[in-house]
């Protein structure tokens, strides 16, 4: 199948995921732009939030004439600010994350959901694509004609290697204030999670992580000799696994998750690790729902 | 032991195995997006330790004992029987020039019999010298015996063909034995299955290799002849060597292969004298022990018409010691005439002639044929020419020396001791001598030198000799007296000294050089000098060392050793091995060596 027809595919299965579950959007208060959505400060809605007297410089459009009369005070009527969601969502650009058909298939569907999600909550969305050290502002558009794919893999970092991948610098990401930030990334680099938590959470933003992964990087059935070919390098690395070899990888590898998963909780930020080999729906069900990183429709 | 240690070459299979399953054993590609995880928990594992990759499997092992079954069976593994004897028969070489590396021949003799005895249990050693009729140096087990008795084995002869003595040696080890010719000269081919131990070397060598005697002005002077055997110049001294001292050292100076000859008087007043130059390697002809040249005197009474008082006198100037004499019953040979107006003859030794003054008779015609004898051996006398005249008397036992067709022309008469007079001979000429050309033939003046001389031998006389080690002598004693030899090493020692009543007429002198006399009745008949003069044996060109101990003697090793029992068994595993290990191979083949690529970066 050509990658322009799966990502097709993987767009319309993002679409319907998206007519099922949504990003959390309206269990929060919104500041900023008109919209849809109720606002925190008070605005020109229809709806009535409060009294309070008036001081100068108050629209004389929202004065309580008939409670002037009443008291012979000025009395301001408020109403409900309506404002728009804003959602950055930060896209782990590196290789691994479309390693396999299946993960590069569950990475071009969650994007598509996050984006179809945002979208047709009329929020303003924000697409960035980091890979290390070099990142890439996406139009939506390009979501549409499917061109993102080779746009982000045409990055080249500057740094980082097999043993030492670099992880995303989110410090020259143009992040908006008050937004719900998704960040999808598989994780599979060797930083402190602490940084990049503290600062995709910073200027009020909600951050939210989703980590598609293979069942084969969890639990491999290597044995023998090996000539391992990294991902992001392509350099050539021979290793002879022994039982005692992969049991000490996959105790890294939980490891390795289980510190993401406690600094979220530190950062009360949802982790949601979504499997790449159920079906979208069902893996957002599963793995999302339940720590309300989305919700039903 | 290893029937055949090549079969150890199978060995290589091992690092050929290895090396295969290192090269095959391809290693799976995977492409993996994890490795930041996987060698943060496997720092000993990482590229550069190739050795790790093998993996030890099913295979590999099947492969492995599959070399190993294969070199033992190659090999040919035999085991030890009991009570087996390994009998060795060593002829080692007499001839003078084994005397330089005899050391080296014992060393080598003892470094190489273990190895010869195999497996076998014990070794029975038996020595024996290349000349024949020497006694056995050594019989027995012992190895260190065996070098024991070599130490005082001292090589002296001249060369010798070891024929006799190897097949001796086969006859003594029977056909499974060993037969080893222990020389300094390999041997192109040796009889009888025996094999080669050459120990020697070239080494530089200058020695006598003989003298000669001249009166000159009077004097006794002796010549002596030096070589240069070597293949590099040498420089030596030589020197006189009398009772009463010694000369001053003269140098010597000898181009490779060059040859010189030194001369001076002997010593008037000294009876034993030796030349001797500085020693080198091979000492035995280094010294050359003289002694002044006198041999028997004999005596020749002329009783000829002074028609053949000229050849008379010519006999007794051209023979060697010989002077005339006036006593009759004294000489040793008398020269007489046959006169037929009186025809008395001789009772000793004589030459007769025919004189015939009377006539003068035709030519003899008629094949001339000379009879087989030692006097006539080698001589032509075709060209003779003879007159009839009047012939002797001829005895039935008269020994005919030259006849033409039926009519003798000389004979040979000997007359048996009496108890007046001792044997002698007689030789007639049976013609006169004047009536024919017989003067100008050389076969006539031979005959009469041999003659002279077998009377010279016949007598019993004081004698001076100088001869070479080894050589034969004949010896003329009185039988009724007693003999005593008495052999002295160069500087006067007494070596032996032997007395019999029956020595035997041929004498062989003594290998070493140095000085004998031979005495009867207080009278010394023969003063001899003995020196070395083999120039084939003093000649070290041709020596070399090689062996052929190493010859594989198959029979001796199915004699001593058994195969192994249980090599039928190797088989059967080996042909196991090798099928677990194809169809190990074959399962293999069948399965997938690529993986899909697994996750993670």
């Amino acid at each position: 199948m050509e990658p322009s027809m799966s990502l097709s595919a993987a767009h319309s299965r993002a679409l319907a995921a998206s007519g099922r579950v949504r990003l959390p959007l309206r269990s929060r208060v919104w500041r900023g732009q008109a919209g849809e959505f109720a606002g925190g400060g008070t605005g020109s809605s229809m709806d009535f939030q409060d009294h309070r007297a008036y001081s100068p410089g108050d629209d004389p459009r929202h004065i309580n004439w008939q409670a002037y009369a009443r008291t012979g005070s000025y009395t301001m009527k408020l109403f409900r600010e309506e404002v728009r969601p804003v959602v950055d969502l930060i896209l782990d650009a590196s290789e691994s994350m479309f390693f396999t058909p299946e993960k590069l298939n569950r990475t071009a569907e969650l994007l598509y959901f996050f984006a179809e999600s945002s979208l047709s909550a009329g929020a303003s969305i924000h697409i960035h694509a980091v890979r290390g050290d070099a990142s890439l502002t996406l139009d939506p558009a390009t979501l549409r004609n499917h061109s993102w794919l080779d746009k982000i893999r045409a990055l080249t970092p500057t740094q980082g290697d097999h043993s030492n991948p670099a992880a995303p610098e989110m410090q020259r990401l143009p992040l908006r204030a008050n937004a719900i930030r998704v960040f999808l990334s598989d994780l599979l680099f060797p930083a402190d999670p602490e940084p990049i938590l503290r600062h995709l959470g910073q200027r009020q933003g909600s951050l939210m992580i989703f980590a598609p992964f293979l069942q084969s990087e969890a639990t491999p059935d290597w044995s023998g000799n090996y000539e391992f070919i990294d991902a992001e390098s392509q350099g050539r690395h021979p290793h002879r696994i022994e039982p005692a070899i992969l049991k000490r990888y996959r105790e890294s590898y939980s490891n390795h998750f289980a510190i993401w998963k406690q600094q979220s909780n530190r950062h009360q930020t949802p982790f949601a690790r979504i499997p790449c080999e159920l079906d979208l729906i069902t893996a957002l069900y599963q793995a999302a729902l339940p720590i309300n990183a989305l919700e039903s429709v | 032991m290893l029937t055949n240690p090549l079969g150890l070459l199978a060995l290589l299979g091992i690092p050929a195995v290895l090396a295969i399953h290192f090269l095959q054993r391809k290693s799976i590609e995977l492409p993996v997006s994890t490795l930041f995880l996987l060698e943060r928990t496997q720092r000993d594992a990482i590229s550069g330790r190739r050795f790790d990759r093998l993996i030890p499997s099913v295979p590999l092992w099947m492969q492995l004992l599959g070399v190993l079954l294969l070199t033992w069976l190659l090999v040919e593994p035999r085991y030890k029987k009991e009570n087996s004897v390994q009998r060795v028969a060593i002829v080692v070489d007499s001839s003078a020039s084994m005397s330089v590396f005899r050391d080296d021949g014992i060393k080598r003799l003892t470094d190489e019999l273990p190895a010869i005895q195999g497996l076998a249990s014990a070794m029975e050693i038996t020595v024996l010298e290349s000349a024949p009729d020497r006694p056995r140096i050594y019989t027995g087990t012992s190895l260190d015996d065996m070098a024991k008795a070599l130490k005082k084995w001292s090589p002296k002869e001249g060369m010798i063909d070891p024929t006799r003595s190897i097949r001796l040696a086969r006859s003594l080890v029977s056909s499974e034995g060993s037969v080893i010719y222990l020389t300094d000269t390999p041997a192109e081919e040796l009889p009888f299955e025996a094999r080669l131990l050459s120990v020697g070397r070239p080494v530089e060598n200058v020695g006598f290799t003989g003298i000669t005697f001249a009166n000159e002005q009077g004097a006794l002077v002796w010549r002596a002849v030096v070589k240069n055997y070597g293949k590099s110049p040498a420089t030596r001294t030589w020197k006189i060597v009398t009772a009463d001292g010694s000369t001053e050292p003269a140098s010597l100076k000898l181009a490779p292969g060059g040859i010189t000859t030194i001369q001076a008087a002997f010593p008037t007043d000294a009876k034993e004298v030796r030349l001797e130059l500085s020693p080198d390697d091979f000492p035995l002809d280094d010294c050359l022990p003289i002694v002044k040249p006198a041999p028997k005197p004999l005596t020749l009474f002329a009783a000829t018409s002074p028609a053949f008082a000229d050849l008379g006198e010519k006999l007794v100037n051209s023979l060697e010691a010989t002077s005339s004499s006036n006593d009759a019953t004294s000489a040793d040979i008398m020269l007489a005439t046959y006169d037929p107006l009186d025809p008395t003859l001789p009772v000793g030794n004589a030459i007769v002639f025919v004189e015939d003054s009377t006539a003068t008779g035709t030519y003899l015609r008629g094949g001339i044929l000379a009879e087989a004898s030692p006097l006539m051996d080698g001589l032509n006398w075709q060209s003779l020419l003879v007159r009839e005249t009047i012939q002797l008397d001829r005895q039935p036992t008269d020994q005919v020396l030259l006849w033409q067709e039926k009519r003798p022309l000389i004979f040979l008469r000997h007359l048996p001791a009496t108890e007046s007079r001792p044997a002698a001979s007689q030789l007639f000429f049976n013609f006169d001598l004047r009536l024919s050309n017989v003067e100008r033939q050389p076969a006539f003046i031979v005959l009469l030198h041999r003659f002279a001389g077998a009377v010279r031998d016949a007598k019993v006389a004081p004698a001076s000799l100088n001869l070479e080690t080894n050589q034969p002598v004949k010896l003329t004693l009185d039988p009724k007296q007693l003999a005593t030899i008495t052999q002295t090493s160069p500087d006067g020692k007494v070596l032996s000294k032997t007395s019999s009543e029956t020595l035997p007429a041929s004498f062989t002198t003594p290998p070493a050089p140095g000085f004998l006399t031979l005495s009867q009745a207080d009278e010394t008949l023969l003063s001899a000098s003995l020196h070395f003069a083999d120039t084939r044996e003093a000649d070290f060109t041709a020596c070399s060392a090689t062996d052929t101990l190493t010859e594989s003697n198959q029979a001796a090793i199915d004699r001593h050793t058994k195969e192994d029992p249980y090599w039928r068994v190797w088989f059967i595993l080996l042909i196991a091995a090798v099928l677990v290990a194809w169809k190990f191979v074959q399962t293999k083949s069948t399965e997938p060596t690529v993986a899909s690529p697994v996750g993670g970066r």
